[in-house]
């Protein structure tokens, strides 16, 4: 078992027993649900919208190349920088280099899970040079020195006493009980750090084709702050954020909003598309966006998964999981966790440490249901599992298709599996195995009905199977997985 | 970077040789419901998320004594660095939302409608307009080719619930957005 499996198992497994951490999820998930139910009344349909969007991510993704070059030539016509970096080393280098001919000392920070991606603070910190996280919830964890524990709540897995010691103990604030004294003291703590930044680094959550600008979305006003202070502004951008059209975002907005907390629209959503112009009396004086690719194209080629680049980062799929509401944000070891992280990381990382991501889900489509952008994730959870099965995984399903395909086999099966339980270990250290019937119901049938027909059953069956075609394991999944190649 | 640029991009074309399959197309059907009545549902929804609806102009600047403007209706004396409350105008405002759209050009810049715990637009009712959709067509139009450097589509004052999703206002930009409707 590789390392990232090995932390998987043994974090997953401490989670799923803490009931302090479950009560904490369970009621900030509990409250998130009861918003979106609230908001839905806001749509006349929401899956038109859904369907909306998918289309306009299909077209975006489908002819990325034209709209890369598209909207990196408005960046440069509205007087920014344009940097492309193959993966998320060269991202920070980038960024690094930067920061070092600008004599760059301090940084401020908005929430970006592209800039956790890449690494980016401890890439800074290493070469002498201060980078402040903004966002309520990444300034405690980085306070805590820890890793977001949710793509869009980053905290979600503590409460107000947690963040308090930590306000004492590293700012030395007085304790307190309420959330708004809690964030009045990073409220003034941030403020002297815009005010001394050099530079600003932001995320986007698109960055449109049409007119070279980018767009960031956020409730706090620290996004505002961090584009509007220091004299440059850096905004690493993933290849797949494009959107066509500026009109576009009349739609993902709220539909973004809606699936990331309910609201209608996100406190402030904001364009920005260049430095300071002429005439404007204050702004950065550089404005440098960086395309990250870091294995997003690998995604991109195989057609089948193509579309799990659609998605926009709302973090529905990871408050419906049952999976990821039982063991929480941090087990995973992964920047984008839940549903979608299980399905891109593999992807983005490599197969062969990820490959148990995909068993994290009960693949129950919860995910998929309330996707905004209809990313059928846990079809892909499956595609991922089927893109790393091993030979005995290939031969256990050969076996059991070939046992579950013929009624005599399929009765001794049954009979087995009913005096199996013993010998099943693995299965039975972490579940109970079912207590099954004294009798199967083929054998109370029989007893009921002594001789409702001429011929032996078995016999007749039997004839009955050469007739008909074998079952299939489900629509959607017919005979892709063995002939697939990647 | 060069180099990167050309890997990417080679690599973004090896992959796109084959087209997915598009998604089933939308119907065409309203995802939203109509709006009646712009001005009415903007006052609605901006005080739904905690906005204010400025009655008297005077009463409501009484309360303030640093103030940084970019109106000709309402004199600033401060610098947006020192200021109690920031004066703007805005490009348009969304009945749909409840939302203020602020730009560098109709805002005094960037930070002046952002750093002051106070935030007050001047607008008139005929700014108002139905839906988020009508927002960007009008700025399109307006700008098509030479967009202001930073547009902010605000709606409420700042705030935050990333701690146990308690709503806390006044996050890190303004505690208070008002909007006076001066016409």
């Amino acid at each position: 078992m590789n390392l990232p499996e090995q932390q998987f198992r043994r974090d997953a497994a401490v989670k799923a027993g803490d009931l302090n951490h479950r009560a904490t999820i369970q009621r900030n998930i509990g409250l998130y649900h009861a918003a979106v139910a609230r908001g839905k009344t806001r749509f006349a349909d929401w899956n038109e919208g859904r369907a909306r969007l998918a289309q306009v991510k299909w077209d975006a993704i489908n002819h990325l190349d034209r709209y890369l070059e598209q909207f990196a030539r408005n960046v440069l016509a509205n007087g920014g920088h344009v940097h492309w970096a193959e993966t998320g080393d060269q991202a920070a280098q980038i960024i690094l280099g930067l920061a070092r001919r600008r004599g760059v000392r301090k940084i401020v920070k908005a929430k970006s899970m592209t800039t956790e991606e890449i690494h980016l603070v401890p890439a800074l910190a290493a070469a002498g040079i201060q980078a402040v996280e903004t966002d309520l919830g990444e300034y405690i964890c980085q306070l805590r020195g820890e890793p977001p524990y949710h793509i869009v709540t980053p905290v979600m897995h503590l409460s107000r006493q947690d963040v308090s010691r930590t306000f004492q103990e590293k700012l030395g604030a007085p304790p307190t009980d309420s959330a708004e004294e809690l964030t009045m003291i990073a409220r003034r703590q941030l403020r002297q750090d815009f005010l001394t930044a050099d530079m600003g680094v932001t995320g986007a959550n698109f960055a449109v084709a049409e007119t070279g600008q980018i767009a960031l979305t956020e409730n706090e006003g620290n996004i505002r702050l961090t584009f509007s202070l220091p004299r440059i502004h850096v905004a690493v951008v993933g290849i797949e954020k494009l959107v066509p059209r500026v009109a576009d975002l009349a739609l993902f907005w709220p539909m973004l909003a809606h699936s990331g907390t309910g609201q209608a629209i996100t406190g402030t959503c904001s364009l920005v598309g260049g430095p300071r112009r002429d005439g404007e009396p204050d702004g950065p004086e550089e404005f440098h966006v960086v395309l990250l690719d870091n294995g997003r194209t690998r995604l991109l080629a195989d057609v089948a998964q193509r579309d799990a680049l659609h998605c926009i980062r709302c973090g529905a799929c990871l408050n419906a999981c049952p999976v990821y509401r039982t063991i929480g944000g941090h087990a995973y070891h992964t920047t984008y966790m839940g549903p979608i992280g299980c399905v891109i990381t593999p992807h983005l990382r490599g197969r062969d440490d990820w490959a148990h991501l995909p068993y994290a889900s009960s693949l129950c489509g919860a995910c998929a249901e309330v996707c905004p952008v209809n990313i059928p994730v846990h079809r892909h959870l499956l595609q991922n599992r089927r893109n790393t099965a091993g030979g005995w995984q290939r031969l256990a399903f050969k076996f059991w298709a070939w046992t579950v395909q013929d009624p005599l086999r399929y009765r001794w099966a049954g009979k087995f599996l009913r005096c199996a339980g013993p010998f099943a270990k693995l299965w039975t250290d972490t579940r109970e195995w079912p207590a099954a019937p004294a009798q199967s119901f083929r054998d109370w049938w029989q007893k009921q009905n002594p001789h409702p027909n001429p011929l032996p059953y078995t016999a007749r069956e039997r004839g009955l199977k050469k007739i008909s075609s074998p079952p299939s394991l489900g629509g959607e999944d017919q005979g892709e997985g063995e002939s697939r190649s990647s | 970077m060069n180099a990167a640029r050309e890997n990417i991009l080679a690599r973004v074309r090896a992959a796109l040789r084959v087209t997915a399959p598009p998604p089933a197309a939308p119907t065409g059907q309203p995802v939203f419901p109509p709006v009646a009545d712009p001005v009415a549902r903007f006052t609605q929804e901006l005080t739904a998320v905690k906005g204010e609806l400025v009655a008297s102009l005077p009463e409501f600047l009484n309360s303030f004594r640093l103030i940084a403007s970019s109106v000709d209706l309402v004199p600033g004396n401060a610098s947006v660095r020192e200021a109690e409350l920031g004066v703007t105008g805005c490009e348009c405002l969304i009945a749909q939302t409840g939302s203020v759209v602020v730009s560098t050009r109709t805002s005094g810049g960037r930070a002046m409608a952002v750093w002051p715990p106070a935030h007050l637009v001047i607008a008139r009712r005929e700014q108002v307009v139905p839906d988020l959709a009508a927002a960007l067509a009008l700025l399109q139009h307006r700008y098509a080719g030479h967009w202001p450097s930073q547009l902010s589509w605000v709606t409420g004052p700042s705030r935050t619930s990333d701690i146990e999703k308690t709503l806390v206002l006044g996050a890190h930009g303004p505690k208070r957005l008002a909007v006076y409707f001066d016409a």
